[in-house]
């Protein structure tokens, strides 16, 4: 596998794009700019991947990441974020033995992977040394092979087809697996973000805790006379 | 060391260096021009670094919470370029690692939704979303 001509350029730009993003995300002190940061990020990881020809994988990336979790993620930064102005004069990295752990901790993982992939990287980088010749014909041949589009002026991917059959043919108890989790997620969420209220109002609280809470609270104790809760 | 050179020098020098001539930095600046499988290794290394030093330096609960999703990013980038690469040994249905991003997107966004009901639960318990301050289980 090798990047060349405009490939290389959209690459470098890219992953300096994720990375700063992501650095960004980490250091922006504002909780919705770290959100934005990272949908950047995001989409520039996107990027990458259609660089890497796994268009639907990019797809689902920005439409399930982007589109879904980052939307969750914001609006719980703007249901939760009112004790973020309170401490929002502080220094973020402001604990010297954490900071300082922290980065002897990263900077050995940072060495160990760089020297990882440094060793692997004599591998196959001679194999990669004639490939780099038959790459732009290899890509051409490959393009001849992919339907046209109605307009005629674009190439119809068959990347869709070649995940949906192997997701299919090897992964599909993983795939229903997947979707028992996600149910499982959806209705854990449902109930723990149930407020009090809510769950008196169908009768999910023991009485003693309902007896305190409601001296405190005029709307708990209305709630709890009501004669469709007692019954 | 000439892995380093080529990742990040080369790209902020190849304008200057231009007539260098030859010698190491010029075979780093001709693998700068052509990417491979380590450029994005190194890539998704960073970027599990970056979101690494964010779990363990943040204390904002959110914060967290979107440092493990830049992980899980790095991890796919990883699973994507090996898919590529292996397509390019010959077998041109070795998607692998693509069917295995897919499920790794599906448990990031279950594990967002529950990560971020908690979130909910817990400030209307606790009235806050720093870490250092969540310590009922210290005792």
């Amino acid at each position: 596998m090798i990047l060349s001509g405009w490939e290389a350029v959209f690459f470098w730009v890219f992953s300096i794009a994720a990375i700063f993003a992501g650095l960004l995300t980490v250091m922006a002190r504002n909780t919705i700019h770290s959100a934005l940061f990272l949908i950047s990020s995001l989409v520039s990881v996107a990027a990458l991947f259609i660089l890497l020809q796994a268009e639907f994988i990019a797809g689902v990336q920005i439409l399930v990441y982007v589109g879904g979790v980052m939307v969750l993620f914001l609006f719980v930064i703007m249901l939760v974020n009112v004790g973020a102005e309170e401490r929002g004069h502080e220094e973020i990295f402001n604990r010297p033995r954490q900071v300082t752990a922290s980065v002897i901790f990263c900077a050995l993982l940072a060495f160990g992977l760089i020297h990882a992939v440094n060793e692997g990287y004599k591998g196959f980088q001679a194999r990669d040394a004639n490939k780099l010749t038959t790459a732009a014909g290899d890509r051409a041949a490959a393009q001849q092979n992919l339907r046209v589009s109605g307009t005629g002026s674009s190439l119809i991917t068959d990347d869709t087809t070649r995940v949906g059959n192997s997701l299919y043919r090897y992964g599909s108890l993983a795939f229903e697996i997947a979707s028992v989790l996600l149910l499982v997620a959806i209705i854990g969420s449902v109930m723990l973000a149930r407020t009090l209220k809510q769950e008196a109002s169908v009768d999910d609280v023991s009485p003693d805790v309902m007896v305190r809470e409601a001296a405190g609270d005029p709307e708990l104790a209305a709630l709890q006379v009501d004669p469709l809760v007692k019954s | 060391m000439q892995l380093l050179l080529s990742n990040f020098c080369a790209p902020l020098f190849a304008v200057i260096m231009q007539q260098a001539g030859d010698g190491a930095l010029s075979t780093a600046l001709q693998r700068a021009q052509n990417p491979d499988l380590s450029k994005f290794l190194v890539i998704a290394a960073l970027l599990f670094i970056i979101g690494v030093a964010g779990v363990l330096t943040r204390r904002n609960i959110i914060v967290i919470f979107m440092s493990i999703e830049l992980i899980l990013n790095a991890a796919n980038l990883n699973f994507i370029a090996f898919s590529r690469y292996l397509q390019d040994t010959g077998n041109v249905n070795a998607v692998a690692g693509q069917v295995f991003t897919v499920f790794v997107i599906v448990v990031a966004a279950a594990e967002a939704a529950i990560g971020l009901g908690i979130v909910i639960a817990l400030y209307r318990n606790k009235e806050t979303i720093w870490v250092d301050e969540i310590d009922i289980l210290k005792w």
